[in-house]
C-alpha cells in the first residue's frame, strides 16, 4: 500500500458523504429500518463503548471493556427484524425521533476506497402523550466505502457523552 | 408528615389487604412512603456495591451509590476491601468524582485535605500552622461504612451498625449463589463497568418485575415469540419452580415443559461441566444442569438473570447483576454487571457478552420492552382513584396467582419453599411482607405507645 496516496477531499465528495449521513436519519426516523440496514456494508462493524469518568486531564475516557453496542450486520438485522414484529412494545405504539447529525468531517484513508468521517449526533425523542423529550449526544467515527455506485457505512462507533444514559431504553440506533 | 397522616387505619388497612394476597396501589409511588423506604429499607438493609473482580490490585478503587449516599470502596495494602463515606470530613464534599481507577491517596479539591487507603487522615494543608497541635488527625479520618462484608465475590454494604450479619441476611440464597457464582474455578469475573441508565419506575416494580414474574414474559417479550426464538406455549416460562427463601429474597429456577433444559447446563462448553460437578452438590448439580434460566432477587434492589441466549444461532450462558437505585418515587437509575465463568475460554465469552447486549441492559432487546411497562405504571399512579387510602375504588393490584392454590413442591431438592411453577406470586408476596416489616418497624410501636 502507497502510504503517501491520498485522495483530495472534493466538494463533490463531501457531498456524497454527507447525502448517506442525512439519508441514513431519514431511515431511522420514518421507520425505515430494512432500507437503513441496506446502508450497511455486509462486514459492517457497529459498536458503542461507554463512556467513563476518570480522573486527569487527559485521560481516555471511551471505555475499552464496557459497550452498549458489539454489533455485526446479523445482529443488527435480528434487532430490526423485531421492530417489525407487533409486539416490540417499546416501539408500539411507535416513539417519535430526531438525529441531527452535524459538523461532518471527512478524511481519506490509507486505503483509497474508503474514509474516515466523524459526526456529531444529537438525538431527541418524544414517546406517547409523556411531557418528557428525552436525548442522547455524542460523536460517531465511522468508516464509508463507495460499493458499486451506493456509499455503504462499513464501520461505526459511537461515543455517547453521558456516562449514565437518561433515555429510558435505548431502542434507538444511533 | 406521614406519622401523622398514615394515620393506623390506612396501615391495618394495607396489612388486611396484603393478607388477601393484595397490594393497595397508593402505596407505589406515594412520596412519604417513599421517604420511609429510604429510611427503614434502604438504611437498615444489606445492599450490594460491587463485585470483587472490580477491584483487582491494592489502590483499585470504584465510586458507588447507596441510594443517596456515596460510597467509595477500596482495597487497600493488606488486599482488604474498605467502604468509606465518599466525602470529605472537613466540609463534606465528595471526595472523589471518578467511576473507578488505582490511587495511593485520595485528595480533596477545596482544601487539600488527603486520605490512604485506609482512610486516615495523611495530610492537611499548613496544617500545624492553622490548626496547632492540638488537631488530632486520627479523629478525622474517612467514615466507614457500618458494615461491609461479601459472599461468593459479591460485596454489599449496610448503613445500619447492627442489622444482622450478611451471610445470616441471605440465608438459603447462598445456596443459589453457590451455583450462579460457584459453579466454576475461581469464580466469575465482571466486564467492565457496570451500564448506568434512568429508568421511569418504581424501585419495587422493577425489583418484582425480575425477581418475582416470570409470568409477564410470555407477553412482554412476545417479540421473541413472534421471531421464533422462543416458544408459542404461553406456560413456557412457567415450567420449574418459583422458590422463596427469607428476607424477601427468591428465586425462579426456570427449566422447560420437559422439566430440562434445551441444551444441558445453559450451553456453557462441555467441557467446563465435570467443573461444575465438582465444585457443586449433587442437588445443586442436577438444578444447573436442567435450568434454562436463574432469574430472582436479593431485598431490597438486586435483582439477578442467567439466562440462556444467543445473537447469531448460537447459544451462551452469562450472569447478569442489577442495582436498583431509587433516585424518587418514579425514578430508578439501573446499574447492570454482566458477569461470566473466570473458566470459560476467551471466544465464549465475548461471545456470551454480545449475546447479553442482544437481550438485557438498556439496549438489550428484552429489557427494552421492560422499560416500557415499568414506566406505565408510573405514568398512571397520581390519581386520584389510584391514591385513595380507603381503597374505595378497588385500587389495589393482584397478587393472586397460587395464593393458597398451590402447595410447595416437597420432593425439590433445594433450601427455600419451592412452588412447583413460577407462574405465582408467592415470592412477590413475601417481598411485600418483608417490605410492610421493615417499613412499619417502630412507626406502629410508636403509635401504639401514644
Ligand atoms: S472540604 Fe475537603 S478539604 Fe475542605
Ligand atoms: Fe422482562
Amino acid at each position: 500500500m502507497n502510504s503517501g496516496l491520498s485522495i483530495p477531499i472534493t466538494a463533490q465528495l463531501q457531498m456524497e458523504i454527507i447525502s448517506l449521513l442525512n439519508m441514513e436519519a431519514y431511515y431511522l426516523d420514518n421507520g425505515k429500518y430494512k432500507e437503513w440496514l441496506d446502508l450497511l456494508s455486509d462486514d459492517l462493524i457497529y459498536r458503542m463503548p461507554l463512556r467513563e469518568t476518570l480522573e486527569g486531564v487527559r485521560a481516555d475516557n471511551v471505555s475499552k471493556d464496557a459497550s452498549f453496542f458489539e454489533e455485526t450486520k446479523k445482529s443488527l438485522t435480528t434487532r430490526v427484524n423485531r421492530l417489525y414484529t407487533k409486539s416490540a412494545w417499546v416501539e408500539n405504539p411507535a416513539t417519535r425521533q430526531r438525529h441531527f447529525i452535524s459538523n461532518i468531517m471527512v478524511e481519506s484513508m490509507e486505503n483509497t476506497s474508503e474514509f474516515k468521517v466523524r459526526s456529531y449526533f444529537l438525538f431527541k425523542r418524544s414517546r406517547g402523550s409523556t411531557h418528557d423529550i428525552e436525548q442522547m449526544f455524542g460523536e460517531r467515527n465511522d468508516i464509508v466505502r463507495k460499493e458499486g455506485d451506493q456509499w455503504k457505512i462499513v464501520s461505526r462507533t459511537i461515543i455517547p457523552d453521558q456516562s449514565v444514559i437518561t433515555t429510558m431504553n435505548m431502542s434507538m440506533f444511533l | 408528615m406521614i406519622k401523622k397522616t398514615l394515620d393506623e387505619k390506612a396501615f391495618q388497612l394495607l396489612k388486611e389487604k396484603m393478607d388477601q394476597g393484595l397490594f393497595p396501589q397508593w402505596v407505589l409511588t406515594d412520596p412519604d412512603i417513599y421517604e420511609l423506604e429510604i429510611d427503614k429499607i434502604f438504611g437498615r438493609t444489606w445492599q450490594f456495591l460491587a463485585h470483587e473482580t472490580e477491584l483487582e490490585d491494592p489502590g483499585s478503587y470504584v465510586t458507588r451509590w447507596m441510594v443517596n449516599d456515596p460510597i467509595l470502596l477500596v482495597k487497600n495494602r493488606q488486599g482488604e476491601i474498605k467502604g468509606y463515606l465518599n466525602s470529605c470530613t472537613h466540609r463534606g464534599t465528595q471526595l472523589c468524582t471518578a467511576d473507578h481507577g488505582n490511587k495511593k491517596t485520595f485528595t480533596c479539591p477545596y482544601h487539600g485535605w488527603s486520605y490512604n487507603l485506609d482512610g486516615e487522615l495523611i495530610g492537611i494543608v499548613a496544617g500545624n500552622k492553622v490548626y496547632g497541635e492540638e488537631m488530632d488527625k486520627s479523629e478525622w479520618g474517612l467514615r466507614e461504612i457500618p458494615q461491609v462484608a461479601s459472599y461468593q465475590g459479591m460485596i454489599f454494604g449496610c448503613l445500619d451498625p447492627a442489622a444482622m450479619p450478611l451471610e445470616e441476611y441471605l440465608g438459603d440464597m447462598k445456596w443459589y449463589f453457590d451455583i450462579l457464582l460457584g459453579r466454576s474455578d475461581g469464580g466469575m469475573e465482571v466486564r467492565g463497568l457496570p451500564q448506568r441508565w434512568v429508568a421511569k419506575a418504581n424501585w419495587k416494580a422493577t425489583a418484582e418485575n425480575f425477581a418475582a414474574d416470570p409470568y409477564h414474559v410470555q407477553t412482554t417479550h412476545r417479540s421473541t415469540v413472534e421471531l421464533g426464538i422462543s416458544p408459542e406455549d404461553p406456560l413456557y416460562a412457567g415450567y420449574g419452580h418459583q422458590v422463596v427463601t427469607e428476607n424477601g429474597h427468591g428465586i425462579n429456577v426456570i427449566t422447560s415443559k420437559t422439566g430440562k433444559a434445551r441444551v444441558p447446563y445453559q450451553g456453557t462448553p462441555e467441557s467446563m461441566w465435570p467443573m461444575f460437578k465438582k465444585n457443586l452438590t449433587p442437588e445443586q448439580d442436577d438444578i444447573l444442569s436442567k435450568v434454562t434460566v436463574f432469574v430472582g432477587g436479593v431485598y431490597p434492589n438486586l435483582s439477578f438473570v442467567s439466562p440462556i441466549h444467543g445473537t447469531e444461532g448460537h447459544l451462551h450462558n452469562y450472569l447478569n447483576f442489577r442495582m436498583w437505585r431509587p433516585i424518587g418515587p418514579e425514578k430508578v437509575e439501573v446499574w447492570c454487571w454482566f458477569l461470566i465463568d473466570k473458566a470459560a475460554p476467551e471466544e465464549y465469552k465475548e461471545a456470551a457478552y454480545r449475546g447479553y447486549l442482544g437481550s438485557f441492559g438498556p439496549t438489550g432487546t428484552l429489557e427494552q420492552d421492560d422499560t416500557e411497562t415499568w414506566a406505565r405504571i408510573v405514568e398512571v399512579s397520581k390519581g386520584l382513584m389510584m391514591r385513595d387510602k380507603q381503597l374505595n375504588y378497588n385500587n389495589v393490584s393482584n397478587y393472586l396467582m397460587g395464593f393458597d392454590r398451590v402447595e410447595p413442591d416437597e420432593t425439590y431438592p433445594g433450601p427455600g419453599i419451592a412452588y412447583p411453577t413460577t407462574y405465582i406470586d408467592a415470592i412477590s408476596r413475601s417481598m411485600h411482607e418483608n417490605w410492610f416489616k421493615l417499613i412499619s418497624k417502630d412507626l406502629l410501636l410508636k403509635e401504639a405507645v401514644k
